[in-house]
């Protein structure tokens, strides 16, 4: 076999998967088209996802501090896998108002950000509805920002996560000097008197990205996959 | 005749030795520079994993979460010590191979140079915050350029020197090399074009970069160590390569099935249903190359034992040729779609299969590599058999363990999370153990590559054994433990201008 052929073969085998699986589905997937909200009702309606929040800015510092090695962003399919069963996590099995909003994510649930951090491993829970669940469970009735502080500040602080494994982001807040009335922000942690805690502007970054994650808004019918009433078993 | 032969023989002793002497400082700049950011790649991996059972370790320092160092570890583990092990030994077997001297030894020794202020930068990046966020391609931004500049810098007098060599047979080694050497860049500059300068949809994105930590391990880190082993194994023993076609088989089936691997890591994310499917399909048949090029070696390794025990080289690159067999049978394992392939996608097991091959398989082809290496480019021995002794074994069982206890251990957590029933601290528990593990074993490794690390730079200071026979690793008092005289290819009768 002479070189020439040698370095043909070798670019056609690799150009075919490079093409098959890189660069066609990528650049087909560069704008995705827009979906109608109803197909056929006489509308124009098309779907646009909704989301708020310092989603870029927060983004860079969830990568950057590198949360996707501990934290999924990612609600499979029943074929890849249970996460639709869980209770709490591809959307909240008993919402007071919508009843079960689960679903899985979709394409467009990433808007706004430059890659969809799918992550490495689950040490830590799926963050998809991490806003969600955040303002459903963990702080229900609560302000949903500050317990998120507080949780990055010391994941271990309440009795029923003193076992958790995530870091404290104690280096994302600093102690100043309390100037006139105490901050909203600040923090319920002991410091010294005249002093407190408040976030610096990385940890308000993300505590607003985090809780723009709320990945189980209602999705156009040629995206939803849910049993309908009458298939769905019923709850126990 | 026999004069004509002989004279043959010390003219071919002459090229090789001067081939040596014209890479002595890229080469032993890559080994021992790689070495080092093993080094500081393993206390990464210490750290890391410590922070995974104990949360408190280190905390509250921005430089030393979790999330930063994990990734520097990796990052370390590949551009420091991987790709400089890599460089090391492509550039000195390529110009062995095309029987040329290296005439750009001062070029590739300043790209190397690049190539370490890149990662270094990179690595401090990381640390400092700055990590973009894609495995494997965390540096940030502006350090891709940098790598890829270095890169042609260091590997493309291999490719002149291939052109220009003696007209002849090539061999399976250099089909290995060149390939890696044409793979890596279209694979580097496809996945950091793509996500660094033309964003597009963000799970796609992350596709690509599950295809591009896919591509390093088996359309770099894989053949360049097969190509090497193809090289030392026949080398060392004196033996030719057991059967030549099922070389060729081999070495085709990785090139037409491995592009296709990677992206069942995205196994039910919005992307094209079969891509994930495909993925997992190509990396389960990556038995097919793996199974087929390790037979090849080990039946050309065992068909004499003994060598095979006492070379160091052969020993290192022996357990690296199993290391791609566990590696091959655990791509299988994890990857049936339906059975392990959900348990094992969000799980460390993932980790333990980046080990099992960059560090299981390839680094030990690696470390054969350099074992056979720095004494010809030297021209000195290696000290003590004791301590590669010392580094082998521990390295040999650490990475075993490693590898074994996060594969399994993913399986388990991915088995708690598939129990939707149970709370999710109940599931993250279930790591706890597997991460102690870890952790001590980690250690271990860090223990071996000292003495490696210290033994290579007391070799780089040429301060090794001045000597005609080769450190060879015989048990016991009887006998002396040196090869006999004139084993090595450099010092024989040829050694002409040895000064």
């Amino acid at each position: 076999m002479s070189f020439r052929t040698f370095i043909l073969s070798l670019s056609a085998s690799f150009g075919v998967a490079w093409l098959a699986i890189v660069i066609v589905p990528y650049f087909k997937m560069r704008s995705l088209e827009p979906i109608a909200v109803e197909e056929g009702d006489g509308t124009n309606a098309v779907y646009i996802p909704k989301r708020a929040g310092r989603i870029a800015d927060g983004a860079e510092v969830y990568a950057a501090n590198g949360c996707y090695q501990c934290h999924s962003q990612l609600v499979r399919p029943t074929y890849a896998g249970n996460d639709m069963f869980r209770p709490d996590m591809g959307g909240i099995a008993g919402d007071e108002e919508r009843g079960d909003t689960r679903r899985e994510t979709n394409a467009f649930d990433f808007q706004g950000e430059k890659f969809a951090q799918i992550g490495v491993s689950r040490l830590g829970p799926d963050l998809s509805n991490l806003g969600r669940r955040i303002e459903a469970i963990y702080a229900k009735g609560a302000n949903p920002e500050t317990w998120l502080y507080g949780h990055l500040y010391n994941p271990r602080w309440t009795p029923d996560r003193r076992e958790s494994s995530c870091p404290s982001f104690r280096f994302l807040f600093k102690v100043t000097e309390i100037k006139g009335n105490p901050s909203e922000e600040s923090l319920p942690f002991p410091v010294e008197a005249g002093m407190e805690i408040i976030p610096k502007s990385a940890a308000r970054a993300l505590v607003s990205y985090l809780l723009s994650l709320k990945k189980d808004q209602p999705v156009p019918t040629s995206l939803n996959f849910a049993p309908s009433a009458a298939a769905a078993p019923k709850a126990p | 005749m026999s004069s004509e032969v002989s004279n043959n023989f010390e003219q071919d002793a002459v090229l090789r030795a001067s081939i040596d002497r014209s890479l002595r400082h890229p080469v032993m700049f890559f080994l021992t520079s790689g070495a080092a950011w093993l080094a500081v790649s393993i206390i990464l991996g210490v750290i890391s994993s410590a922070k995974v059972h104990s949360p408190g370790f280190l905390d509250g320092c921005g430089w030393l979460t979790y999330g930063r160092t994990q990734a520097a570890h990796l990052n370390a583990l590949i551009y420091g010590w991987g790709f400089q092990a890599a460089f090391g030994v492509i550039v000195w077997m390529l110009s062995r191979l095309s029987r040329q001297e290296c005439r750009a030894s001062g070029i590739i020794l300043t790209a190397g140079h690049l190539w370490n202020l890149g990662v270094s930068v990179g690595i401090f990046g990381i640390l400092a915050g700055y990590g973009t966020g894609m495995q494997w391609m965390e540096f940030p931004s502006f350090c891709w350029p940098v790598l890829l500049l270095s890169y042609f810098a260091i590997v493309v007098w291999s490719l002149v020197q291939f052109k220009v060599r003696p007209e002849g047979h090539v061999y399976i080694s250099q089909w290995y090399l060149m390939a890696a050497m044409i793979w890596f860049p279209w694979v580097f500059i496809t996945a950091n074009v793509l996500l660094h300068m033309m964003p597009g949809n963000p799970v796609m994105a992350a596709g690509i970069n599950a295809w591009y930590k896919s591509s390093l391990i088996f359309l770099f880190f894989t053949p360049v160590a097969l190509g090497t082993a193809f090289y030392l194994v026949p080398k060392v023993s004196g033996r030719p390569i057991y059967s030549y076609s099922l070389a060729q088989f081999g070495f085709w089936t990785l090139a037409v099935i491995m592009p296709w691997a990677g992206m069942q890591k995205l196994t039910g994310a919005p992307i094209p249903y079969f891509i994930p499917y495909l993925g997992a399909a190509a990396t389960i048949m990556f038995f097919l190359p793996a199974f087929s090029a390790a037979v090849n070696i080990l039946r050309t390794a065992i068909a004499d034992p003994e060598v095979a025990n006492n070379s160091p080289t052969l020993r290192f690159t022996m357990a690296g040729i199993i290391g791609l067999i566990v590696m091959a049978a655990a791509a299988v394992f994890l990857n049936i779609p339906g059975k392990t392939l959900e348990f094992v996608q969000f799980s460390m097991s993932g980790y333990g299969f980046e080990i099992l091959s960059i560090y299981g398989f390839f680094s030990f082809v690696m470390f054969g590599a350099i074992y056979f290496i720095v004494p010809r480019v030297t021209r000195r021995e290696w000290l003590s058999r004791r301590l590669i002794k010392w580094h082998f074994f521990p390295s040999v069982y650490g990475v075993a363990i490693i590898a074994l206890i996060a594969i399994f251990g993913g399986i388990q957590q991915g088995i708690g999370q598939e129990e939707f029933e149970q709370s999710w601290s109940e599931v993250a528990k279930r790591a706890v153990p597997y991460a102690w593990a870890i952790t001590i074993v980690w250690c271990f490794i860090l223990f071996s590559n000292f003495f490696f690390f210290m033994h290579l730079t007391v070799m780089w200071l040429r301060l090794g054994r001045r000597s005609t026979h080769p450190t060879m690793l015989v048990s016991g008092h009887h006998g002396s433990p040196h090869g006999d005289d004139g084993d090595i290819d450099n010092c024989g009768p040829g050694t002409v201008s040895a000064h």
